[in-house]
């Protein structure tokens, strides 16, 4: 049985542009073949899942039999009551399977539960999502057919972008003019495009020539600077693994959002140009922005709102900095239960308060000077921060002191 | 109209680009001839790149480069490497390297697959460590890390149903890197069940073997490396005229002036980096359970020898030995290392493989071994007077009478030679 990683290699390609080839043609003449797209996701699943990965795909089964019955049963329950009891026994139930996967590693190194599979945390974000705009009213209809669409839409469904149910559905239903449709694959090459170039040749560059040297010469210097480790080495590792992190999942994303346009689907951008950003909370809107919109939408809104409804914190200004706090550690736990990632976590938390104060400080005294010098400076540090944080998050510096003998 | 033009606009340049790539690999281009330098880079690279190529490889050894197998010693790039001795005394060979850590037997039959015909009736030494023959054998990830899909897809083309093919068919299918495409998958499979490919596996195998065919020859131009340098430097160091003694003296001069950090006559980068410290503690009898008596290699050990037979080569074997001080530290079995070298050498010697230099008993001279299990200074040394006469002298040919037996888990497994 063969088994393909998506936009891994060459095949894929091929094999998606075959695939895709009849379903263009047919949003080209202004028709979507349901019964043909339903078919090659299938098929596409089967790749993803199959073979040697077939644990996976039960448990992916498993799973979304499970979120049908979580996200159903409280759409159902909506209909005639609104207790909030009910919403969050729905949300905490829904993130269970997520929360198992991602406990089971840190309790037992190395072993993964049989719950998980490719992609678990992105479905999980959606079918959340799902729950709270269905307990704001904004979702009215529950179509378990066009939610496991939804969540198995198989160009993003084992990294994303986290699409939005609504904007899906609308697009999935509505055929795109044959102008804008044209627009739609003219974007989508070009994105295809420049995803090969980012992840195959400056994500390879990066990653896989420059990363293991630089990753190598810093053990060696384990013992610099009063064994701490940090030697320039590690310095060049920061931002080449930096550079790496960029390249690849921005690459990737590129593919994602390609393959969605040439389906008709306008799948959100991940990525806009993050090092670009004059402050961490720009940077937020830059980098892996759907995750970050559905962390700002779904955590830091609604926990501002509850932390002001039920009066819990008297100070204005603590309000969104405990939110930021919150946010960020669950960001940090989402992304593995290590202390590199919890640590990502408060440092870009504490990198967005410490910001916060400056931007207060910044417009108490408008006598500050702002021109492009001072543009160029935010850009310098906010890039070094991120960068820093990133050394954090790629957990090096966990080998670097504790494994690496 | 517009629409369509507009299609034409958006997809000409892609139709034009994998046009064009499909060309580039697909026409059986050539990609012209290698300089004299890029084949001296290619020889001493030790590049994974090289091993998995062709083009390079075939034509130094149509000049008068002659394979070195091996594994990690050949890294050992000290001024008294064969490598440095040719080049400086003018010798009619050149050592062409082949191999680093972790290449073993079965990446070694696939490096020389495409190599056949210029490798027929020729000479090639080979150095043969006792350290590849674990209870595991080959690891996979190593074997993957030189695994060429070109090397494997001519042998797939090429294959028998025989013994021996059959063998390598099944130990490739084990591997993962061997089960990484479809195509190749699916032919070895054939292969190790003793059926024949088919025609449409041919094809496709055909018009794979060409563009990865071009790849090479077209990414082979670009040799860049620092060992040549490492080479032409060692060559000023040593003396104008051959001499035998005089090379001996230095090379104990040069051996004791780099072991001075230890006790254990290692190289002190070597010893610095790798060992010193809390390290060294830990691996204070870290090898007494070591056991190279009873090992899958020996089977994939026997496909060499077959392939050597097949094509007539004439082979000098050289066994190294294990750093006396080094083993005694680590508490590895000395008993067990005369054993391991007695099978090896009864497995060469019953089927006509007789030029064979076993060094096991010289780990104890002095600055002979560079650190633990790889030769250096006066081991090169040594090692040289047998290449040296071997490779510019006259040799009678050799004849071989290859035993099946050999492939036998009985013999893999067996701990007493009958």
């Amino acid at each position: 049985m063969i088994n393909l990683q998506p936009y891994s290699n060459p095949m894929y390609f091929v094999w998606l542009a075959v695939a895709l080839l009849p379903l263009m043609i047919g949003l080209y003449f202004g028709k979507r073949l349901v019964v043909y797209q339903t078919i090659i996701s299938g098929i596409f699943l089967l790749l993803i899942f199959g073979g040697p990965k077939w644990q996976q795909g039960l448990a992916l089964i498993g799973y979304i039999i499970f979120q049908l019955l979580v996200v159903g049963g409280y759409a159902a329950y909506k209909k005639h009551a609104n207790q909030t009891w009910a919403f969050v026994s729905a949300v905490l139930l829904s993130i269970v399977p997520l929360v198992i996967v991602k406990v089971v590693p840190a309790i037992e190194v190395g072993r993964q539960s049989w719950l998980g599979f490719l992609g678990i945390s992105y479905l999980t974000f959606k079918s959340v999502q799902m729950i709270m705009e269905t307990r704001d009213g904004t979702i009215k209809e529950f179509s378990p057919v066009m939610f496991v669409r939804f969540l198995l839409f198989f160009p993003t469904v084992s990294s994303g972008p986290i699409d939005r149910y609504r904007r899906f559905q609308q697009d999935y239903l509505q055929v795109p003019t044959r102008e804008h449709y044209l627009q739609m694959i003219e974007k989508a090459v070009h994105y295809l495009f420049l995803g090969f170039l980012y992840k195959f040749i400056l994500g390879y560059l990066f990653g896989t020539v420059m990363l293991p040297r630089l990753a190598h010469i810093a053990i060696m210097q384990r013992a610099a600077f009063f064994h701490s480790g940090i030697s320039l080495a590690l310095v060049g590792y920061m931002y080449t693994y930096s550079m790496y992190l960029f390249f690849d999942f921005a690459g990737y994303s590129l593919f994602a959002v390609a393959a969605s346009y040439l389906m008709g689907i306008e799948t959100p951008m991940n990525f806009n140009q993050p090092f670009k950003a004059h402050n961490i909370k720009d940077f937020w809107n830059r980098w892996h922005m759907t995750l970050s919109f559905w962390f700002r939408d779904f955590i830091f809104m609604r926990l501002t709102f509850f932390i002001m409804k039920h009066h819990l914190i008297k100070k204005r200004t603590r309000i969104p900095q405990a939110a930021y706090l919150i946010n960020f550690l669950i960001m940090g736990f989402w992304h593995g239960v290590t202390w590199y990632y919890i640590v990502y976590g408060l440092f870009h938390a504490g990198a967005i308060i410490i910001n916060d104060y400056w931007l207060a400080y910044k417009k108490k005294n408008p006598q500050l000077p702002h021109n492009r010098w001072t543009e160029g400076l935010a850009i310098f540090i906010t890039f070094n921060v991120v960068c820093f944080s990133f050394l954090i998050f790629s957990g090096f510096l966990n080998t670097l002191w504790f494994q690496a003998h | 109209m517009k629409a369509k033009g507009k299609l034409w606009l958006i997809f000409g340049p892609v139709i034009i680009a994998a046009g064009s790539l499909i060309l580039l690999f697909s026409l059986p281009l050539g990609w012209g001839h290698f300089s004299d330098r890029t084949e001296r880079q290619a020889a001493v690279s030790l590049s994974p790149k090289v091993f998995r190529g062709r083009k390079i490889k075939q034509q130094a050894l149509e000049n008068n480069y002659v394979p070195f197998f091996g594994s990690s010693e050949l890294s050992r790039l000290d001024a008294f490497h064969p490598a440095v001795l040719a080049a400086k005394y003018q010798r009619s060979y050149r050592p062409f390297l082949l191999g680093a850590a972790g290449s073993q037997s079965l990446t070694h039959y696939f490096i020389m697959q495409n190599l056949g015909s210029q490798l027929r009736g020729k000479k090639v030494v080979f150095i043969i460590s006792p350290q590849w023959f674990t209870k595991q054998g080959q690891r996979p990830d190593a074997f993957g890390f030189y695994y060429s899909p070109l090397q494997t897809t001519d042998w797939i083309i090429h294959a028998k149903n025989n013994t021996a093919d059959r063998y390598a068919a099944k130990r490739l299918l084990q591997m993962p890197s061997g089960r990484a495409s479809q195509t190749t998958a699916a032919a070895l499979e054939n292969i190790a069940n003793g059926q024949p490919i088919s025609k449409f596996q041919t094809t496709v195998l055909r018009a794979k073997e060409t563009m990865l065919l071009n790849e090479d020859a077209l990414f082979s131009h670009f040799q860049a490396n620092k060992n040549l340098a490492r080479v032409e430097k060692s060559e000023k160091v040593l003396p104008a005229h051959y001499s035998a003694p005089q090379l001996n003296q230095l090379a104990a001069e040069v051996g004791r002036r780099e072991t001075s950090n230890n006790q254990l006559d290692i190289k002190n980068s070597f010893y610095k980096s790798r060992l010193s410290g809390h390290r060294m503690k830990v691996l204070q009898n870290s090898q007494t359970s070591f056991d190279y008596r009873q090992s899958p290699e020996y089977s994939d050990f026997q496909l060499l020898l077959t392939q050597f037979s097949k094509w007539h080569v004439n082979v000098q074997f050289i066994i190294p030995p294990v750093n006396d001080r080094w083993a005694n530290y680590t508490g590895l079995s000395m008993p067990m290392i005369r054993q391991t070298d007695q099978k090896i050498k009864y497995q060469l010697q019953q089927q006509g493989f007789t030029h064979v230099l076993d060094l096991t008993n010289d780990g104890n001279e002095k600055y002979f071994m560079e650190d633990t299990i790889h030769l250096g200074w006066r081991g090169w040394l040594k090692a040289d007077q047998t290449i040296d006469p071997f490779l510019t002298k006259q040799q009678p040919a050799p004849s071989y009478k290859i035993q099946n037996k050999f492939f036998a888990k009985k013999w893999q497994t067996s701990t007493h030679i009958e």
